[in-house]
């Protein structure tokens, strides 16, 4: 029962990471709490689901990111890079109005009836893993985070252009006039969120079903793990999102009636302890 | 704007209502006026934030809701007069109100927005959860007594009376915030939301004086939920989801923040105008989105804002016309 559990909140926690990252990233560089996020990630699942339907899921699995990472880039070039003077506060009601709008598209476009997407026959079979059978699907969905949290650890310290983003996301003015193109760095940095945003819709897709409601829950715990983790801190956000679904997880196992408020006091005392987050310096 | 200025507008306010009230032919549009003032009462108590705090809260429904709740709940236990039970909800939220704001308004003002709006999806999913009295994602009924007040209930819900009542309270709530700005507590917190660093330096704490405001702003919210329930007799988990304190956050935007009026003009224009949209209403949420966005991008500081631009920029023109008169 526990194993099972833990289990299960790992693949929560690795949905997180891919939801929470892209959130991070956005916020590193633009300094923009992007409330459209969780409608990225819907839009990202209805897209998948639609995609899967004529295909399969593996296509799905690459078109819904790519086209949200258009969506990202439009984003960026046409909303944050035209209101980057503004205050932070405007641009975060900017995107909670674009929110309103992408539910709406969302319910317009697929209706209001619940879907859920097929588990992919390559990963439709159960795997013994400590005695319990769980859904090979679920180890994928591990892994798809597990790839990303490393994946960007070491874009961001190996490469050029993480180099780049790194600088950009300390001090955007310095790194322009040290030549790099803020820009285009933005727009790409807003582009592989959104990317991440559909990413995790998709993968979603299988194991939670759609509804036009799926936004807000996931986005209210990203939000919850990027406050936790320090906002724009990448390795902050892996280690609340991981700790986020372990504790869904375990107060599921031993505190049922309470266990939707465990995030909140999680959060509630980390914020008293630190108000910054666990690896947050910056305000 | 003196006090005494501020009382003799005030009273014009009540006159105002009162003809209203009068003029108003239908009572479905005194319901519909009645739904609107108790939106801008709650459009101020989020309104209140943003002003004296510049902090976005996007989790209000909370205390519109608890207000319901608390309502409800001491109500159907008969613990005491419901007089006397407004009172206790009120005090009730205010002091957990403060004691929330105590740990959340430390936080950067837009981890401050996302806190506040993961704190009142809690309280959300515990109302839809929770078993029993308040009766789940059902609702429960708010038992309100045969007279309150000395007037008797069939009398008090009557359309106008109960219209009269929601912009009598509108109008005291305005005056008292407008008065209580007027203090000293309303020029330390302006420091604060302005510079915090800097109202340090000057002696002040500043931890206190931003989590007060967040309790009055909770208090105001409180006072809207408890007309919403005396309005409706009823009150549901809906009260407490995060859309509706999306729809008042946009009320307070869109009427215009930096002034003390402009969430009551926002709460009215959106009544109206979802009034208007009629058989569009479906798509609502996304003209709304829309028009948020559009205030935002070309008058940031809304309705009363552009107004007020209009306003002196007409008086200008008209004081250089007098001049090249000369």
């Amino acid at each position: 029962m526990l194993t099972i559990n833990l289990f299960n909140g790992l693949v929560y926690g690795a949905l997180l990471i891919v939801m929470s990252s892209g959130l991070a990233l956005i916020y590193g560089l633009r300094r923009v709490v992007n409330f459209a996020h969780g409608a990225l990630y819907m839009l990202g699942a209805y897209i998948g689901f639609s995609v899967a339907q004529y295909s399969n899921f593996w296509v799905a699995l690459v078109a819904a990111p790519a086209a949200m990472a258009v969506v990202g880039v439009l984003l960026d070039r046409y909303g944050f890079r035209l209101l980057q003077d503004r205050e932070p506060l405007n641009v975060m009601l900017v995107t909670f109005g674009l929110l309103l709008i992408l539910e709406d598209l969302v319910v317009f476009i697929w209706g209001k009836s619940n879907y859920s997407l097929f588990t992919p026959e390559l990963l439709a079979f159960p795997v013994n893993l400590f005695g319990n059978e769980v859904p090979a699907y679920r180890i994928g969905v591990i892994v798809v985070g597990a790839v990303v949290a490393l994946g960007l650890t070491l874009w961001l310290r190996y490469s050029r252009m993480g180099l780049f983003v790194r600088a950009a996301s300390t001090d955007p003015v310095t790194t322009s006039m040290q030549g790099v193109n803020t820009d285009a760095l933005s727009a790409g940095v807003v582009g592989l969120g959104s990317a991440l945003a559909g990413l995790a819709g998709v993968v979603a897709a299988p194991f939670l079903s759609l509804s036009p409601h799926m936004s807000s829950d996931v986005l209210i715990d990203s939000f919850v793990v990027v406050v936790i983790g320090g906002l724009g801190s990448l390795a902050g956000a892996f280690i609340a999102a991981l700790l986020l679904g372990m504790m869904q997880a375990i107060g599921a196992v031993y505190l049922p009636e309470v266990s939707v408020l465990l995030p909140f006091i999680f959060m509630i005392a980390i914020l008293i302890w630190k108000p910054s987050g666990l690896a947050g310096s910056r305000t | 704007m003196t006090l005494v200025r501020t009382g003799a507008l005030s009273l014009l306010a009540l006159a105002g209502g009162a003809a209203i009230m009068l003029l108003t032919p239908s009572s479905s549009l005194l319901g519909m006026f009645t739904q609107a003032v108790i939106y801008a009462i709650f459009a101020l108590g989020v309104g209140v934030l943003l002003k004296q705090n510049g902090l976005v809260s996007f989790g209000h429904a909370l205390y519109f809701g608890a207000a319901g709740y608390g309502m409800g709940i001491i109500l159907s236990l008969d613990w005491m007069p419901a007089e006397w039970a407004m009172l206790v909800v009120l005090v009730a939220i205010g002091v957990l109100a403060f004691l929330i704001g105590l740990v959340i308004v430390r936080v950067p003002g837009i981890a401050f927005g996302m806190l506040t709006l993961a704190i009142g999806q809690m309280v959300y999913l515990l109302a839809t959860r929770a078993r029993g009295m308040t009766g789940g994602a059902d609702g429960m009924s708010v038992n309100w007594p045969a007279t309150l007040f000395g007037v008797q209930q069939s009398v008090l819900l009557k359309p106008a009376i109960l219209f009269m009542v929601a912009w009598t309270v509108l109008v005291l709530v305005t005056f008292v915030l407008l008065w209580i700005l007027r203090t000293r507590f309303g020029a330390i917190t302006e420091a604060i939301r302005d510079n915090e660093e800097r109202a340090r330096f000057i002696g002040i704490t500043t931890t206190v004086p931003r989590a007060a405001v967040y309790a009055l702003s909770a208090v105001v919210t409180g006072i809207a939920g408890l007309m919403s329930t005396l309005n409706t007799g009823f009150v549901s988990p809906e009260n407490l989801h995060w859309s509706v304190s999306a729809i008042t956050l946009l009320m307070v935007v869109v009427g215009g923040f930096k002034t003390a009026l402009g969430p009551i003009v926002g709460a009215i224009v959106y009544f109206l105008f979802k009034d208007l949209l009629g058989d569009y209403a479906t798509h609502s949420m996304a003209i709304f989105g829309a028009a948020l966005i559009a205030v935002i991008v070309f008058s940031p500081d809304g309705i009363v804002g552009a107004v007020q631009r209009l306003r002196k920029r007409g008086s200008l023109q008209g004081g250089r016309r007098h001049a090249s008169g000369h």
